[in-house]
């Protein structure tokens, strides 16, 4: 079995996230590997452990994604390649999904396993897309892969109401969350050996297509203006007789919230 | 005697004691090197106080009966060293004396009358570790056959000989002499059984014997003595009587300073030793002379076990038991180690040439992995590195650095370690902290504060670190504050790096994971060195001991000293003074590496002392012997699912001694024992607080 994993670098949304002028200011940011495609790729490894799989990774983005990379290779990924094209810096979902599509249909894969989202954007569109546009099935919010054959998986799907199971015809997109598994910290030996390891790295062109013919000159959406999360303000405390106490609390929730 | 019989008796004796030497110290030096010939003024100081002075045996209220008996037995054994040569003489030549303790000279009387006591104790002794091995039974000990033999041993010596000299005196005593034996004779000191009344009382035992009855005890006890100390010599390698040969050089090799080895700097870049799995000990072979030695010399006293938190608290930590397991591998494999210690030695640095050697090297290898199989993975990450193990180990064992290296080979080379480590790792990586929260937020408990910032003003006379725990968890951010406020009463000149600061590396650097402690250790002393920091207030006793111990290994030269230590300073100067208006019974928990690492004993009791109105009442387990809260050695930041919990262990020894307060003085102790105290359901009644809380609320 051939298993592609979908891997993004993302912003460390650990940080304070400051913006200027509806834009995010880059200082003192630091990126890390999107934390459900650390997700993916664990799942892909456990699926190499357990059936013989043949895992590749791709990443998509503008600018060196070395160090992760290494580190996915570290965790067990056989393969990596990076599609490296400074036009892909601001490019939406549907662009990145076609981008994937390319690589997808370069290789001859199995099984995509991708995050179900983005911890930056959390858009949680270009696995289903990649589905979409492939014409292939898939399932989203998976907490459970299992081979059936060498044709068919059965996936877990973590639904509103329930635990649905899935019988899937291969090839197929699968969307993990984070639930399915805990991701293994890289060996630091597998870091250090990874760096022997080659990445494929090309851009666009070097894919075989341009940023028109995947549709990034006319993007679907469009990111206008990024605004601050508003701090929420501290709550009130209270002391004294409980009595007295609701009496005040009522009275500023008629006059000052203004809620009752 | 009988000159052939003697001499038939050391070749077979010395010559097979010889040969399982040869062994044992070829054994030895195919292990890694160690370098441990140096200071050999201080080692001789270690040696005198801790070996020959018994100071960990005789020292130790809780151990001194015990202590006191094996002290007797050893320095009786270092006494009766001479008595056994002048025996060896006595089989060649009738009469043999040693120069300057003959029979003219008081020394030669003076010795006799020693030997006759000593051998006396020595008796007593050997009596009394029966009773306590057969009536007492400790539960530390390990009550084995070879126990009770080597005990049996040592009561046969002191018998035989006190027999062979008993008879010998009965005979020129009540018999006239008729085989015209020998003794001391001297106008001025008398005749020798003046001086030795144990020696008259055993004669006296034998005195219903025949002349000729004696003089065949004479005979057989002093062959029995012989054949008895040869045989006593070659079963001492075999077992755990080693110690009785390798205690003294393994005191003598102990580690100076710092309290045991240090963790050693390994050398990340070179591609070969990832290769080549030489980080860590992850092989019998990879372990140094020096811990072998250790290896030879554990006792099973149980001593270890019997402070160790783990142990305690039912984890399958062992200590004793951990030495012995290593120690019967290596004799296991001692043929496969020695082999490849030769092969190696031929390596030449050339890649092609020593492939070869090196595929033959890889025979050599033992049928079980080291950790995994021999050690189990639960009894390695197990322990808290708390040190008291070491802190009571008479022969001085160092247990820690052996346990981090064996970590080191699982975290770099095997990626096996508990995975809740992950999250923490992680988080040190990304944000230099192991909770993993944003960089960026470290110096916000600081906000509104008016705290300085190296970057405003690098020329401040203090930096204090505030650590992580200090700067994102919520209670011990009070403790941070506290600190501040402490600081600015005293008029202290002082900054903190605020968001150039990171974790110093402590956790990740005793589990095992020497790379992320080099990451966060380079990018520290960058930034110390860059604003010449040359002193610093830790307000963490692990951030005290990685900054003051482990940084000038990489370059890193400050001078560090604690907060508790730091305020009672400030007291003693008049810099601030404190109120004696701490009310309540009042006990103080002694953190692991502010005590037994850093020797902070003192400061914390006398800030404690100076502001309780009721005094400060010590625990049970305190000072040196100060029971682990649990957190140490990255066991913070892993699960403890196996036997009972620690800081509950400690916690309801603090309840037990009825405190209201009991103050700590690092963060991990303060985190555990809180939460200890919260399990008990008693964190209502006995509050913990960082000793910098207290003199903060108490400052007059």
């Amino acid at each position: 079995m051939k298993i592609l994993t979908t891997v993004k670098k993302v912003v460390d949304v650990e940080l304070n996230i400051h913006v200027e002028n509806g834009a995010i200011v880059e200082k003192g940011l630091q990126y890390v590997i999107n934390a459900w495609d650390e997700n993916a790729v664990e799942a892909a490894v456990q699926l190499k452990e357990a059936h013989k799989a043949e895992t590749t990774l791709v990443s998509l983005g503008s600018g060196d994604n070395t160090d992760m990379i290494r580190k996915c290779y570290a965790m067990g990924i056989d393969n990596a390649i990076h599609i490296d094209d400074p036009a892909l810096a601001k490019a939406d979902s549907p662009t990145f999904a076609k981008v994937l599509q390319k690589v997808y249909e370069a290789g001859d894969y199995d099984l995509v396993i991708a995050g179900k989202q983005a911890q930056d954007t959390d858009a949680g569109q270009a696995g289903i897309m990649l589905g979409e546009f492939l014409g292939i099935p898939c399932v989203s919010n998976v907490i459970e892969i299992k081979v059936t054959d060498d044709t068919h998986i059965q996936v877990s799907r973590l639904g509103d109401a329930g635990t649905e199971i899935v019988d899937v015809t291969l090839p197929a997109v699968v969307t993990v969350s984070d639930s399915i598994n805990e991701p293994r910290l890289p060996a630091m030996r597998g870091i250090m050996m990874a760096k022997k390891k080659k990445i494929t790295v090309m851009d666009l062109a070097g894919l075989g297509t341009s940023f028109e013919e995947i549709g990034g000159t006319a993007p679907a959406s469009e990111v206008v203006e990024f605004m601050p999360v508003q701090k929420r303000k501290g709550g009130q405390k209270f002391e004294g007789d409980p009595a007295d106490i609701t009496a005040r609390v009522v009275q500023l929730l008629v006059n000052e919230a203004k809620v009752l | 005697m009988s000159p052939l019989l003697m001499t038939v008796l050391l070749v077979v004796g010395l010559g097979f004691f010889a040969r399982t030497m040869y062994q044992r110290i070829l054994l030895l030096m195919s292990l890694e090197p160690a370098d441990r010939f140096n200071r050999i003024k201080d080692r001789l100081k270690n040696l005198v106080t801790i070996a020959l002075g018994q100071k960990r045996l005789v020292g130790r209220k809780k151990e001194r009966a015990s202590g006191i008996m094996h002290a007797f037995i050893f320095w009786g054994f270092c006494i009766l060293l001479i008595r056994s040569i002048t025996l060896y003489g006595e089989g060649y030549v009738h009469g043999f004396q040693l120069p300057l303790l003959g029979e003219s000279s008081f020394l030669g009387y003076l010795y006799l009358a020693l030997k006759d006591v000593t051998e006396g104790i020595v008796l007593i002794m050997v009596i009394y570790a029966f009773y306590r091995r057969l009536v007492v039974k400790p539960p530390r000990l390990h009550n084995t056959w070879e126990a009770y033999l080597v005990l049996g041993l040592i009561g046969v010596l002191m018998v035989s000989d006190l027999l062979y000299d008993g008879a010998r005196f009965m005979l020129v005593n009540a018999y006239g002499n008729p085989g015209d034996l020998h003794y001391f004779n001297n106008p001025t000191f008398g005749k020798e059984f003046v001086w030795t009344p144990v020696t008259v009382a055993a004669g006296n035992v034998i005195s219903g014997f025949s002349a000729v009855g004696l003089e065949r005890v004479m005979v057989l006890m002093f062959w029995v003595h012989i054949i008895t100390q040869l045989i006593f010599l070659n079963i001492l390698p075999f077992g755990k009587h080693f110690h009785v040969i390798t205690s003294l050089p393994n005191v003598f090799f102990k580690s100076p300073d710092y309290p045991h080895e240090k963790i050693k700097l390994l050398d990340l870049e070179d591609e070969s030793v990832w290769e080549d799995e030489t980080l860590g000990v992850n092989h019998l072979y990879q372990l140094n002379w020096k811990q072998g030695l250790d290896l030879y010399t554990c006792t099973e006293c149980g001593r270890c076990k019997e402070v160790c938190p783990t142990y305690v608290t039912d984890k399958p930590l062992n200590l004793h038991d951990f030495n012995d397991t290593l120690k019967e591998e290596m004799y296991a494999n001692a043929d496969n180690l020695i082999l490849r210690a030769k092969l190696a030695k031929t390596l030449t640095g050339n890649e092609e040439a020593d492939a070869k050697t090196k595929e033959k090297m890889a025979v050599f290898k033992p049928e079980k992995a080291l950790v995994g199989e021999v050690i189990a993975l639960d009894t390695l990450w197990a322990c808290t590195t708390c040190r008291a193990c070491e802190q009571v180990c008479p022969v001085t064992i160092e247990q820690v650095p052996r346990i981090i290296a064996m970590r080191q080979g699982q975290t770099l080379m095997q990626g096996e370690y508990p995975e809740e480590l992950n999250t923490a790792f992680k988080g040190l990586e990304r944000n230099g902290n192991p909770w993993g929260i944003g960089y960026d937020k470290r110096a916000d408990w600081a906000e509104g504060l008016d705290v300085k910032l190296m970057a405003d003003d690098p020329n401040v006379e203090y930096l204090l670190w505030v650590g992580c725990a200090g700067s994102f968890d919520d209670r011990t951010q009070k403790v941070s504050k506290a600190v501040v406020k402490i600081l600015k009463a005293a008029g202290v000149d002082f900054a903190i790096l605020g968001t150039e600061e990171k974790c110093t590396g402590d956790f990740a650097r005793r589990s095992g994971n020497e790379m992320m402690y080099q990451m966060m250790a380079t990018e520290n002393i960058e930034t110390l060195n860059n604003y010449k920091v040359k002193k610093i207030i830790a307000a963490c006793p692990h951030c005290l001991n990685t900054l003051k111990h482990d940084y000038p290994q990489m370059g890193g030269h400050y001078e560090v000293i604690h907060h508790t230590d730091f305020i009672n300073q400030l007291i003693a100067d008049g810099k601030i003074r404190v109120k004696k208006s701490l009310g309540g019974a009042l006990t103080y928990h002694d953190p692991c590496y502010l005590g037994r690492y850093n020797e902070i004993y003192d400061a914390p009791r006398s800030i404690l002392a100076g502001m309780s109105n009721q005094g400060l009442s010590e625990l049970p387990r305190h000072g040196t012997e100060s029971f682990c809260c649990g957190a140490g050695g990255g066991r913070m930041w892993m699960e403890e699912t196996i036997g009972t919990r620690i800081n509950v262990e400690r916690s309801r020894e603090i309840v037990d001694e009825k405190a209201e307060t009991v103050a700590v003085g690092c963060p991990f102790c303060l985190t555990m024992i809180e939460d200890g105290m919260k399990e008990l359901d008693k964190d209502e009644q006995v509050k913990t607080r960082d000793i910098a809380e207290l003199v903060a609320e108490h400052l007059a």
